[in-house]
């Protein structure tokens, strides 16, 4: 007898298609900036930051996707450089 | 107010306030109680049967996933007798998780021989809960009983409520009293756990007898309690507007008060229809429905809960059982709705009274069983990002700004590469991290993950593939140190080739930070909050590296996010092990949480670090017996710089900081002794 997928009813499936965040940036009270002109290119902002919402540039230099970033302030207290500095988010007019 | 004796506890989302606030109460000697923080709901539901059958005023809360793993307990509580009270904070149970309620939870539970009562809102759950003793107690019904309070509705939600004065609850209902207390010292009989089979069938006979008396007991105590406080819900049911109904719509718990507002503007629109609540669901109000049923043409039954197979609702199938027999012929309609936290709101009861009217009025009823159901609005805003082939997991989780959970999974996930299956006993990661990873995440009981693991590994094994697939966990403490140890330590002994990666927060963080067996000594969690009496966490924390090793098993190893090139080395190690077959293989990763240790979000990494250099959590491995410590710091830092920053131990002292050093400074020294010596001598 073969069975095809079609007459399974009511199952709820997961698969990577249905997968993925959300914008978070809206949670942010502070906004980390990289200074390029102290980044050595450690990596380890990218190693600890907990959303992975900073990536390799083309050159290896660190990138933030502010549409990730929660304001966590880790990467610019772990920043051996002192190269991240945190500011406080502009009130949205 | 009813001076329990003992409370036996374990957290569980929506109970956790109910048992916050009681530790809250003994931490202040507000409340002269014993406080059993309980591993598991299993073992909580026992310590309730055993300090009741010991004679002491027992309460305990619990819901959904918690009761069912009770349930065996639950059981054995009928027949010793036992008057403990249960508070049950509905949430739904099973497949198509939620926090929310609906009563799947409580229908198992049904038909054990508890007292099951169902409560509308904050000051009937206070009011009720005095009445439970006063029932369960009373040496006519002598029965556990159940509180079902909608989860959320009521328990998280705040609500004004009367206090009755103490002097007159005291008076009211006086301290329990057992008749045959399990006290040698005072009695020579106690509850028989067993009796011949012979007699099952009279006993299950009187059993029903006393659910029968226990009718009027319920209704006594109601009235009684009225009198004194002078607040009354009517004993089994409560009616409202039913005195010239002439149809019926029956609800229970929260929902009631929406239907009342429905029933109101039903009525205003000339719709004689009335409004029954259910206050008692065991025993189940027979009489009173048939009087009501005699008297009406229609009755339409809203529940919130369906009993699979027999295609209708709770509520809707006891009542045309209690129907059938009658002189009542009067046509049942059952709606079904609210499942798993969705709400029933005043137009939907209304629109159901509307339906009820219209068979009413046709005399015929078309259909008998309806399902409510809403359209889901979709998910908000679709993200524009795509999976990289270098990670495992997406960015834009709900995991907390500054989570080190989120730092350990990618570690994990990204190390272990795509052919990975998480197996997940509840944690906060589950809620925050399943839907944003690549890879294949499944949500496990709470008490089952390592068997969970066990079960995918023999089956891929069974078929071949077990060197290619990597099986692992994504647990917390709880999972792990707490209700999860039993089937770990299972797994462990019988050598299933899987890894278990527990992520140690040191309390209970999905739920709101209560203490685990991981919790270190001292720290404040919401269940050993620093009062007048308590001062954190008394006891010390579980030693999981001895534990497993005492399992003989090939690789155990501790790591902390603040040193990630060694956690990464110890997951490729554990990773090697479990794909030759060599047996399990155990990460313990310490995760320091900015919302349950409050400490600011950037120093989760930074807490991480002071932990291993103060040797607060020490970075070991024991490869096949062969301890070695990972992360060797020159000179331990002081451990007042790692206990400093966190607010959970800002009320300790210099001495209990002195306690603490002198634990770290006898552990370290341990470890490097073994450490010198090399195999543990029992590998």
């Amino acid at each position: 007898m073969s069975q095809s997928k079609e007459q399974v009813k009511g199952l709820a499936l997961n698969d990577i298609d249905t997968r993925g965040g959300k914008y978070v940036g809206n949670w942010r009270v502070y906004r980390p900036v990289i200074l390029y002109d102290k980044c050595v290119v450690c990596g380890l902002c990218i190693t600890f930051c907990p959303e992975a919402a900073i990536t390799r540039g083309d050159e290896g230099e660190p990138e933030i996707d502010y549409r990730f970033c929660k304001g966590c302030g880790i990467c610019a207290n772990e920043c051996p450089q002192k190269a991240i500095e945190m500011k406080k988010e502009e009130e949205e007019e | 107010m009813a001076r329990v004796e003992v409370v036996p506890a374990f957290p569980i989302t929506p109970q956790t306030t109910i048992i916050e606030y009681i530790s809250e109460f003994v931490a202040n000697n507000e409340l002269d109680a014993e406080y059993i923080h309980s591993e598991g709901e299993h073992s909580c539901m026992g310590m309730a049967v055993g300090a009741s059958l010991a004679g002491a005023r027992t309460f305990t809360a619990t819901c959904s996933e918690g009761l069912a793993y009770m349930h065996e307990v639950v059981a054995q509580a009928t027949n010793y007798r036992t008057p403990i009270v249960m508070a049950v904070a509905n949430r739904t149970l099973g497949w198509y998780w939620s926090l929310g309620p609906d009563y799947s939870d409580i229908m198992p539970e049904m038909n054990l021989g508890w007292l099951v009562n169902f409560v509308e809102s904050n000051q009937e759950c206070l009011d009720q809960t005095l009445m439970n003793y006063k029932i369960a107690e009373d040496y006519r019904v002598l029965l556990p009983t159940m509180m079902s309070l909608d989860g959320f509705y009521l328990s998280y939600s705040q609500e004004r409520v009367y206090l009755p004065d103490q002097i007159e609850v005291d008076k009211w209902l006086p301290p329990y009293r057992a008749p045959y207390p399990l006290d040698p010292t005072e009695s020579k009989s106690w509850p028989s756990s067993m009796i011949p089979s012979a007699l099952h069938t009279k006993y299950r006979r009187l059993h029903e007898e006393v659910m029968e008396d226990a009718k009027k007991v319920i209704n006594e105590v109601d009235k009684s309690y009225g009198e004194t406080f002078g607040r009354s819900y009517g004993g089994l049911v409560e009616k409202y507007r039913c005195d010239d109904a002439e149809t019926l719509m029956i609800t229970m718990g929260s929902m009631t008060t929406a239907a009342r507002r429905a029933v109101d503007r039903l009525r205003k629109e000339g719709e004689n229809i009335g409004l029954l609540k259910l206050r008692f669901m065991r025993p189940f109000p027979s009489e009173e429905l048939i009087e009501l049923a005699d008297q009406v043409n229609v009755i339409g039954v809203v529940d919130r809960a369906v009993l699979h197979g027999t295609g209708g609702g709770m509520a809707f199938q006891d009542i045309k059982s209690a129907l059938y027999n009658s002189e009542a012929r009067v046509p049942v309609k059952n709606f079904i709705t609210g499942l798993g936290v969705e709400d029933i709101p005043i137009d939907d009861l209304y629109a159901m009274g509307k339906k009820i009217m219209k068979i009413s009025k046709k005399g015929k009823l078309d259909k008998a069983v309806e399902f409510i159901e809403h359209e889901f609005p979709g998910a908000a805003n679709p993200v524009d990002y795509d999976f990289t082939d270098e990670t495992c997991i997406h960015p834009g989780s709900d995991g907390c700004a500054g989570c080190g959970a989120s730092i350990i999974v990618r570690t994990l996930l990204n190390t272990l590469g795509e052919n990975t299956i998480v197996i997940n006993p509840p944690s906060c990661s589950g809620v925050n991290y399943s839907g944003v990873v690549k890879v294949p995440w499944v949500l496990a009981n709470f008490a089952a993950g390592p068997a969970y693991e066990t079960g995918v590994f023999r089956a891929l094994r069974k078929k071949g593939k077990a060197d290619r697939v990597y099986i692992t966990s994504y647990a917390g403490d709880g999972g792990t140190v707490d209700i999860g140890l039993q089937s770990l330590s299972g797994a462990a002994e019988r050598g299933e080739s899987i890894i278990w990666l527990c992520y140690d927060n040191e309390a209970y963080m999905n739920t709101g930070i209560q203490r685990s067996g991981s919790t270190p000594l001292y720290s404040a969690t919401s269940t050993t909050p620093v009062g007048s009496e308590w001062k954190g966490k008394p006891q010390r924390r579980k030693n999981m590296l001895m534990i497993m090793a005492a399992h003989r098993i090939p690789y155990i190893a501790t790591a902390s996010l603040g040193y990630i090139p060694v956690l990464n080395r110890e997951i490729e190690k554990a990773a090697e092990i479990t794909r030759n077959g060599e047996g399990l293989a155990y990460i313990h990763v310490h995760q320091p949480c900015t919302t349950g240790w409050y400490f600011d979000s950037s120093k989760t990494v930074e807490i991480a670090k002071l932990a291993v250099q103060s040797g607060a959590f020490p970075v070991v491995e024991i490869d096949h017996g062969e301890l070695k410590i990972n992360v060797k710091p020159r000179e331990l830092k002081p451990v007042k710089e790692y206990l400093e920053p966190q607010r959970r131990f800002r009320h300790v002292t210099d001495e209990q900081t002195e306690i603490i050093q002198k634990h770290i400074r006898e552990d370290w020294e341990a470890l490097l002794k073994i450490e010198k010596e090399g195999k543990l001598p029992w590998f």
